[in-house]
């Protein structure tokens, strides 16, 4: 906990001296004494600071409050989770003590995170060349496998979704949308 | 007079109605979905403004949050899963209704009061804004200066971080406000070299990804709701008038301080339901009662919650400071429409000014029956599979960035700060601190530079007027609040020790 708060602390501090830094390098406004580095200098001064003061573990007591103010939270929420799951309206009744089983991930698991920006980063390179549909049908299908809809629903959204988004952006708000491989044909 | 028929005569158009009516109905199915909060249905109906009329514009985005706050109480109720955050602070008191069999109570009593607190709200607005307007019209760049430091404070403050972690979130916004030419010299700053970045970031391509795309990343990683069970209402607003009548302190008490919550900047309907719960328990006759299926807790927070959304719109209007995320929003469809929030804008604006308070007043009574029909379908509406709305999610996240930055530059912007909003969120930095330093950025900047050229270097002048050195002591109290409230708790700690 401690090493998380030192490296977040030390990262935030880096953004912050780079941002003075940078700052600082900024040519001044010929006959002015304020030019366009006095806020950058400013603002990167006060991240470094709190950057260091994160890293000192300054504000820590707040967040454990507020985590332990979730925990308690979170802990009569899953049980209703799992108990809605079995459809079960007693067994809310009865506590929130059911445990709903745990899922083993693997160590890639984590990764999953980057799949939604790297598909719009995927549509700003491909949309031009292949055009909006196909690129469209492609991250849908990415998307709704890896939060794993079967086969069938996944090929049905890709092959319904980018039509229907394609009519209301194109054809109703007059979104110029990339036709490329595939302009659609009205 | 001339202004009021005037603004009636903009609200009747055909393409306001119709853009109040769908994005009703689009505000109230996301807010009813667990996790897509009203922020981020808001931020994706921008694009859709961006080819609106500016009153059907700012039609779309009233209404649409809204009725994406009342419905966050759908699955609050239901499920014990709140649909959206501004709904989680009287969760579990909803619940204890379903668990009763009384669910269409607990979806009554959040469906009425949120419409009498947005109506309250709204009469507060209408009343407050002009008036301080007027008053507005005297502030130079001084008073802006301090104004809109004040504003980043109360967001630092009021966020449910480490304060710390707040000001770091807050001057990471201030800091993507530097980037680009808008500057004193007209310098290129922090671009990179790259042309792209010379306009600067643009600030609805990055809520897009703060609010919409990291949501989605957050669901990459959590497990999906439970489909609701299917059930049949009985009569959602029967009892209403009795408890409006039984717990007129709750409703009128719980609109008030959402009103002042929403004034705030930064806070949101989310804080303003967890005070006004709180409130309610503590000022109650029977705080026992509470969270077993008790009305006065679900009155007071669920008026609050509706009525801060219109107390939110007094900063925003008078002085370009949103008063939380969804305002965060508007301000940038407002300045996109050509009505430059500002105190003129009730002199120079009056009709758009009085059609915004019509649309108020309109959302909040549509919400009623359209809040029925969504209660009515919810066992439908929760049951859509979340593997098929994110995928539409992010369509509408690529094609909206697009449409507004008419760059494909935009969805990258959108996908970047996807990222950094997922990863702060995780480290306990509230991004909401973070927008608003990007959204204020320009307007400190702007005002800090053009008081300190007016008083040639000088910061005494920063003082020297009243209103300013009445909004400077605050905001220094607001920075020094934390040290003070630590400093008090460790006396305290030490004088019981030592006894």
């Amino acid at each position: 906990m401690l090493q998380s708060y030192r490296i977040v602390g030390a990262a935030t501090a880096a953004i912050g001296a780079a941002a003075f830094y940078g700052g600082s390098l900024l040519p001044p406004v010929p006959g002015q004494n304020v030019g366009p580095n006095v806020f950058p200098m400013v603002t990167g001064g006060g991240l470094f600071l709190c950057g260091m003061l994160i890293a000192l573990g300054v504000g820590r007591r707040y967040e454990q409050e507020i985590e332990a103010d979730v925990a308690a939270h979170a802990a009569v929420h899953v049980g209703a989770q799992a108990a809605a799951q079995i459809g079960a309206q007693v067994g809310a009744q009865a506590g929130a003590t059911p445990a709903p089983t745990q899922v083993r991930h693997g160590p890639l698991h984590a990764l999953r995170v980057l799949v939604p920006p790297g598909l719009l980063i995927f549509y700003a390179l491909a949309a031009d060349s292949l055009g909006f549909v196909p690129t469209a049908a492609i991250i849908a299908l990415t998307l709704c496998r890896a939060l794993g809809a079967p086969w069938r629903s996944a090929v049905l959204v890709a092959l319904l979704a980018p039509p229907a988004v394609h009519f209301a952006f194109a054809d109703l708000l007059r979104v110029p949308l990339p036709p490329g491989l595939l302009p659609m044909p009205w | 007079m001339s202004n009021l028929t005037q603004a009636f005569a903009l609200v009747a158009q055909p393409d306001v109605i119709l853009a109040i009516l769908l994005s009703s109905l689009y505000g109230m199915v996301v807010g009813a979905l667990p996790g897509l909060t009203a922020t981020m249905a808001t931020a994706l109906l921008v694009p859709v403004t961006f080819y609106l009329s500016p009153i059907a514009a700012i039609a779309a985005i009233i209404s649409a949050s809204a009725m994406a706050i009342f419905s966050g109480d759908i699955p609050g109720a239901l499920l014990r899963i709140p649909g959206t955050p501004a709904s989680a602070a009287y969760t579990d008191e909803a619940y204890a209704y379903t668990r009763k069999g009384q669910p269409e109570m607990a979806l009554g009593i959040g469906l009425w009061f949120s419409a009498i607190g947005g109506i309250i709200g709204t009469v507060a607005l209408l009343v407050i804004a002009p008036a301080l307007a007027e008053f507005a019209l005297s502030f130079s760049t001084f008073e802006y200066f301090w104004m809109a430091c004040l504003g980043l404070m109360c967001a630092t403050i009021v966020a449910r971080s480490s304060p710390v972690k707040a000001l770091a979130s807050m001057f990471f916004g201030l800091l993507v406000s530097c980037i680009g030419i808008d500057n004193p010299g007209g310098t290129p700053r922090f671009t990179f070299g790259m042309t792209d970045l010379m306009g600067g970031v643009d600030v609805i391509a990055a809520m897009v990804g703060m609010f919409a795309v990291s949501e989605v990343m957050r669901f990459m990683l959590d497990q999906a709701p439970p489909p609701l069970p299917k059930r049949r209402f009985g009569s959602i607003l029967a009892n209403q008038w009795k408890l409006t009548l039984e717990f007129p302190k709750s409703w009128s008490r719980g609109s008030v301080v959402g009103i002042i919550v929403g004034v705030l900047p930064g806070a949101g309907a989310d804080m303003a339901a967890w005070i006004s719960y709180a409130i309610a328990k503590r000022f109650s006759r029977e705080p026992k009662k509470f969270g077993t299926g008790h009305p006065e807790g679900l009155i007071e927070a669920g008026a609050s919650n509706n009525s801060s959304l219109a107390g939110a719109w007094v900063p925003a209007l008078l002085f370009g400071i949103p008063g939380d995320t969804i305002t965060a929003i508007a301000i940038g469809v407002l300045y996109m429409k050509g009505l430059n929030p500002g105190p003129t804008l009730f002199t120079n604006n009056a009709p758009s000014m009085y059609a915004l308070y019509f649309i108020f007043f309109i959302a909040n009574l549509l919400m009623i029956p359209l809040g029925i029909m969504v209660i009515r379908m919810s066992s439908k509406v929760l049951r859509v599979p979340y593997s098929i709305v994110m995928p539409i999610v992010i369509l509408c996240c690529a094609v909206g960035t697009f449409a507004i930055t008419n760059s494909t530059f935009g969805v990258i912007v959108a996908a970047a700060f996807g990222c950094i909003g997922f990863i702060l969120q995780r480290y306990g930095f509230p991004i909401a601190a973070m927008v608003l330093g990007i959204v204020m950025g320009t307007l400190v900047e702007q005002s800090f530079v053009a008081s300190l050229i007016k008083s040639g270097g000088s910061i005494l002048p920063f003082f020297n007027r009243p209103v300013a050195l009445a909004l400077a002591s605050i905001t220094l109290l607001c920075v020094a609040w934390p040290v003070i409230g630590w400093a008090l708790q460790r006396s305290r700690r030490l004088s019981s020790a030592e006894t």
